[in-house]
């Protein structure tokens, strides 16, 4: 089949017009939902398709983490529809989406810090009962920090290499979606572009990834698509470029 | 007082006292550690596995050592339904909600053990056993086996939770819960674990009580301070600390009535306990801060 064919296959549950090319890896419509009784997110789009980096940026409090706390089932979603693979996954429980393909590293608290880096990635493959070498091999070729340090803590090390044991986590399961929430904040700006070298190298070897970024200049221009947040809403999407070269965007949102 | 008298008549007594309460602390600092609350109706738990020994022992005819086993399964099983009877069923409330439910427990658990057994002293074996020498060390066989027994029960616990998957599974849920749920732990099937291997201790922890003393239907909740004591004296959250915590209440308890009246022997733990909390928090090993 082309890659003609697929596009115009039509997606289960799928209503929403697809404006860029490649298969939907994730597709939210309208998404509504929050911590209380009140609705932080007031009805997100995004979309995600296969082999993309999609950058999300906002200012704080915007409803970034929020939302991807939404595609992970760790709120309630009150309306709105979140589509993975072309499957319908809003409501269910966290270890059934990451069965589903989708890895997720958190903005804080993301690491075990009692457990050793080894352990830390043990635990990310903890659904997997076959063999995990290849899997650990390839998170230690991605990190070779990690490697020589592998029966360290994972709380001693410095927030680099925190983030690395948390990226590493989240790769053991060979997700096919991958949500960072914010990976180099507080990170020295060699770490950071360290970071960002290896979200690039994971999209290049067929990941998608939703990366929310306080760099938000740095993440855009390697971006294939932005979407900004602001008050729990859209309020600009386009590619990265576009989004860089947007006057508005570039005043309200990236510091002028 | 001579070195030997000492060994035999306070330090030798409270490593064996230490040894039963490490494998009740043990137990608390799992729940602590996983479930984060205050399991109250441990030491009654802890009460109705010895008076199941004594059951296996008088319905049987078999020895003590015979019905142990037995008493852990039962105990197990027990715990595991408590939890799903009440404190998942409460898991969504505050944890003070089942904190006082898990009282209601203790009472429970002592009610029956009083209905069913009476709330006379019994033994598991009649008559008096003397203590053997072994190099000046006056020590009697059922005194070896519990320290022996607690070592044991905690080495293999102790591998389990470091070597093996569901092990680990249950230190991630204690370290981090939200990240372990993250990686596709199931916080149910933890719970149960969990509870599993509690009223295996809880057994193990009341039959060793009731084979070196007496049974009686308190026996369980006069050990609670002390292993609450041993508990957070070792670090919540950390098996080898509530060892260690457990012998040195332990130890100290015996030791004590060298130099103040028995009778505050009890308030000792407490003692401890206040100490460690307002000198340490984190216990020795370094733990969860309550
Ligand atoms: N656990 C929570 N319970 C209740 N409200 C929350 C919770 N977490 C966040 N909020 C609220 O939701 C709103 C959006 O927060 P969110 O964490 O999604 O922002 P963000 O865009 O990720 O910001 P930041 O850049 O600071 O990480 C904020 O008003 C915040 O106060
Ligand atoms: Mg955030």
């Amino acid at each position: 089949m082309t890659s003609q064919a697929i596009a115009e296959q039509p997606m289960a549950n799928n209503s929403m017009q697809q404006k860029y090319s490649g298969k939907p890896i994730l597709t939210m419509a309208d998404v509504r939902g929050g911590y209380g009784d009140a609705d932080i997110l007031q009805g997100i789009n995004m979309q995600v398709t296969e082999q993309e980096i999609v950058v999300i940026v906002g200012p704080n409090g915007a409803g970034k983490s929020t939302a991807m706390k939404a595609i992970f089932g760790l709120l309630k979603v009150r309306g709105g529809s979140i589509v993975v693979n072309g499957t319908e996954i809003a409501g269910w429980k966290p270890n059934r989406i990451v069965q589903h393909g989708v890895c997720y590293v958190p903005q804080v608290n993301n690491i075990f810090r009692e457990m050793t880096i080894h352990e830390n990635l043990e635990m990310g493959a903890f659904l997997r009962k076959g063999d995990i070498y290849e899997s650990l091999e390839r998170v230690y070729t991605l990190f070779p920090d990690l490697k020589e340090r592998r029966n360290a803590l994972a709380g001693n090390l410095s927030g680099g290499q925190r983030q690395m044991v948390a990226m590493g986590r989240a790769l053991m399961l060979n997700p096919s979606l991958l949500l960072l929430d914010e990976p180099t904040a507080g990170l020295s700006p060699k770490y950071m572009e360290q970071i960002f070298e290896i979200t690039r190298n994971l999209r290049n070897a067929g990941l998608s990834i939703l990366l929310v970024e306080q760099h938000a200049k740095q993440a855009l221009a390697f971006a294939d698509k932005g979407y900004v947040l602001a008050a729990g809403n859209n309020r600009h999407e386009g590619t990265g470029q576009e989004l860089l070269a947007d006057r508005e965007v570039a005043e309200m949102f990236l510091g002028g | 007082m001579p070195f030997m008298e000492f060994v035999n008549f306070y330090l030798m007594p409270g490593i064996v006292l230490g040894s039963i309460y490490a494998l009740g602390a043990v137990g608390i600092t799992l729940v602590f550690g996983i479930l984060r609350f205050a399991h109250l109706a441990h030491g009654d738990l802890a009460t109705f596995g010895a008076f199941t020994a004594l059951g296996v022992v008088t319905i049987f005819g078999v020895s003590p050592w015979v019905a142990l086993p037995v008493a852990m399964v039962v105990c197990a099983s027990l715990a595991i339904g408590i939890d799903k009877l009440f404190y998942d069923y409460l898991s969504e409330r505050p944890k003070i909600i089942v904190v006082m439910s898990s009282l209601g427990i203790a009472l429970m658990l002592r009610a029956v053990v009083q209905v069913v057994w009476g709330v006379d002293t019994e033994t598991y074996t009649r008559g008096i056993v003397r203590p053997d020498d072994y190099w000046g060390i006056r020590i009697r066989d059922r005194e070896i086996y519990t320290i022996i027994a607690m070592f044991v029960i905690v080495g293999v616990l102790w591998a389990f939770l470091q070597k093996t998957r569901w092990g680990k599974a249950m230190r991630a849920m204690s370290d981090n819960p939200d990240l372990a749920l993250l990686s596709g732990v199931d916080n149910r099937k933890i719970t149960m674990l969990t509870w599993g291997i509690v009223g295996i201790l809880c057994a193990a922890s009341g039959f060793f009580l009731g084979i070196n003393t007496e049974l009686k239907p308190l026996m369980g909740w006069t050990m609670l301070l002390p292993m609450f004591a041993a508990a957070i004296l070792g670090g919540v959250g950390r098996a080898e600390g509530a060892v260690i915590g457990g012998l040195i209440v332990g130890i100290v308890e015996e030791t004590s009535v060298l130099f103040i009246p028995g009778e505050y022997k009890a308030a000792l733990a407490f003692a401890i306990l206040l100490l460690i909390l307002l000198v340490r928090p984190t216990g020795l090993l370094k733990g969860k801060v309550l």
